[in-house]
């Protein structure tokens, strides 16, 4: 019985941190009340490490996560080289959360850089 | 003891050692003739092999105990593979990906191959003498159930709710299924590349803990009761070991390692055939098992290793050969079907040849014994 119960829990632990999500990266104007923050410049873009890629103005790509907890980075382009520039934000999603990144509203510390679905 | 002995009296050891691996033996010489012909690059060769090695090595492991037990070659470890499958069409519907998302595969799929191993295991009883051809017929029936709850009850009763792998009228899984979350995440876990080739250390590692597993088993009291059932039944009935319990755990052990494999298996390749892949796992472990010179009555851990490198090597190379001697890689591909199936049948025909030779040579004996006693 005990084994079972243990059976059990490696299951829901093992359901939490192998949950895959959808993050979608966009990096397109964005309005925040009476506030637009712009997309400008190009971006490469990791999330939890795995690289995603260019985002050029008004693109949007997509990261495949699992498990709860994830961290964006975000580092400027400028003529096709790394400014050096980056940004970092954390997050989580709970098991059947996706999410919607803006890069502009994410770069200025906007509260709403993150939309999270069901 | 007395068989092998038997068997050995009556022969010039040199033909009982061509008759004791005349499979290995007539396997190297195809590798060996097939292989200049193909003119494979080296590189690929070992690449392929490497695979084809860390792909097939555990499903062929879960073929060793039911042997030990005196039960032949497990046809019924399709039962496994099925069972594996069933966790793969879970995780793949919830999403669950990588690592965590193979060890869960792994932990629904478990407590069905343990069911179905002993359902496998009750019926094998029943049929003592003939397990080979029920766990065949066996994996034929379970089949049919398998595709029943796939096509019917998946969609219907069982809330499947992925799209991808959900069929356009609302339930039954798709033909395919794509494992793309969990592709090769338990070869590429511990990278390794050397000359080019993907060394993949954790399938290997995982194979390993396998092989120590089976020689720490053998020697445990559960093990040696395994041993002496498969050596004889009365005997070990005598030494009061419960045989039919014995043979049932044999077989349950042996079908959840054959969905592990499975989904070892799986997990390389990438993509799932939903209603196909499991069919052939039967039949593929074991000619790759009387290829490294098993026998229905004796199989260790080396035939295993020796056996997919010789069948793999002549299943990388003959539709390459088919092609370089006939035009057509297809022959090739019949070929390989072909040998797969000969393998076994000739390797089953020469097993009850030396039966028939062996108990042949006892009554002569028990005859000569009888006379002299007679005599005086």
């Amino acid at each position: 019985m005990t084994l079972i119960v243990v059976l059990i829990f490696i299951g829901i632990f093992l359901y939490t941190i192998g949950k895959e999500h959808k993050v979608l990266i966009d990096n397109k104007d964005i309005t925040v009340g009476d506030i637009t923050y712009s997309a400008g410049a190009t971006y490469k873009v990791w999330v939890d490490s795995q690289g995603i890629g260019l985002v050029e103005k008004d693109e949007r790509k997509v990261a495949r996560v699992a498990g709860a907890s994830h961290k964006i980075v975000v580092e400027e382009i400028k003529d096709k080289v790394l400014t050096g520039e980056k940004y970092e934000k954390r997050f989580k999603l709970k098991t059947n959360e996706n999410a919607t990144v803006s890069i502009p509203a994410m770069i200025n510390n906007a509260n709403e850089w993150i939309d999270k679905t069901n | 003891m007395m068989k092998k002995q038997s068997l050995t009296k009556t022969m010039n050891p040199g033909v009982h050692f061509l008759i004791n691996y005349a499979v290995p033996i007539t396997f190297t010489i195809l590798v060996a003739f097939a292989i200049p012909v193909t003119g494979l690059s080296g590189e690929y060769f070992v690449r392929e092999l490497m695979t084809r090695l860390s792909r097939n090595s555990f499903l062929v492991l879960a073929l060793l105990i039911p042997v030990m037990a005196g039960m032949g070659m497990n046809f019924a470890i399709v039962l496994g593979a099925m069972a594996g499958e069933i966790g793969l069409i879970f995780i793949t519907d919830w999403r669950i990906i990588g690592l965590p998302g193979m060890l869960l595969a792994m932990l629904i799929s478990t407590p069905i191959a343990i069911l179905l191993g002993y359902f496998a295991g009750i019926v094998l009883n029943r049929a003592k003498g003939r397990e080979m051809v029920t766990g065949f017929m066996l994996g034929f029936f379970m089949n049919g159930i398998y595709q029943l709850v796939v096509l019917y009850v998946m969609g219907n009763i069982i809330p499947i709710s992925n799209p991808l792998i959900l069929l356009p009228r609302g339930y039954g899984i798709r033909n395919a299924i794509n494992l793309l979350g969990i592709r090769q995440v338990l070869d590429k876990l511990i990278p390794l590349e050397i000359g080019g080739i993907l060394i993949p250390v954790a399938t290997l590692l995982v194979i390993a803990t396998l092989c120590v597993f089976f020689i720490w088993f053998r020697k445990t009291k559960l093990g040696q009761e395994i041993r002496t059932v498969g050596q004889d039944n009365e005997v070990a009935r005598t030494a009061g070991i419960n045989v039919e319990r014995t043979r049932i755990l044999s077989i349950v052990i042996s079908t959840v390692l054959a969905c592990y494999g499975q989904i070892i298996f799986l997990q390389n390749i990438g993509t799932m055939n939903t209603y196909n892949s499991h069919e052939q796992v039967g039949v593929f472990a074991i000619a790759a098992l009387l290829v490294g010179g098993a026998s229905v009555a004796k199989a260790n851990i080396p035939n295993v290793f020796i056996g997919v490198i010789l069948f793999h090597t002549m299943f990388v190379v003959s539709p390459r050969a088919g092609k370089e001697l006939i035009g057509q890689a297809q022959l090739g591909e019949y070929f390989r079907v072909f040998v797969s199936y000969g393998v076994i049948a000739f390797s089953l025909a020469l097993y009850a040849w030396r039966r028939r030779v062996e108990k042949e040579n006892e009554r002569k004996k028990a005859m000569v014994l009888k006379r002299g006693i007679l005599v005086k």
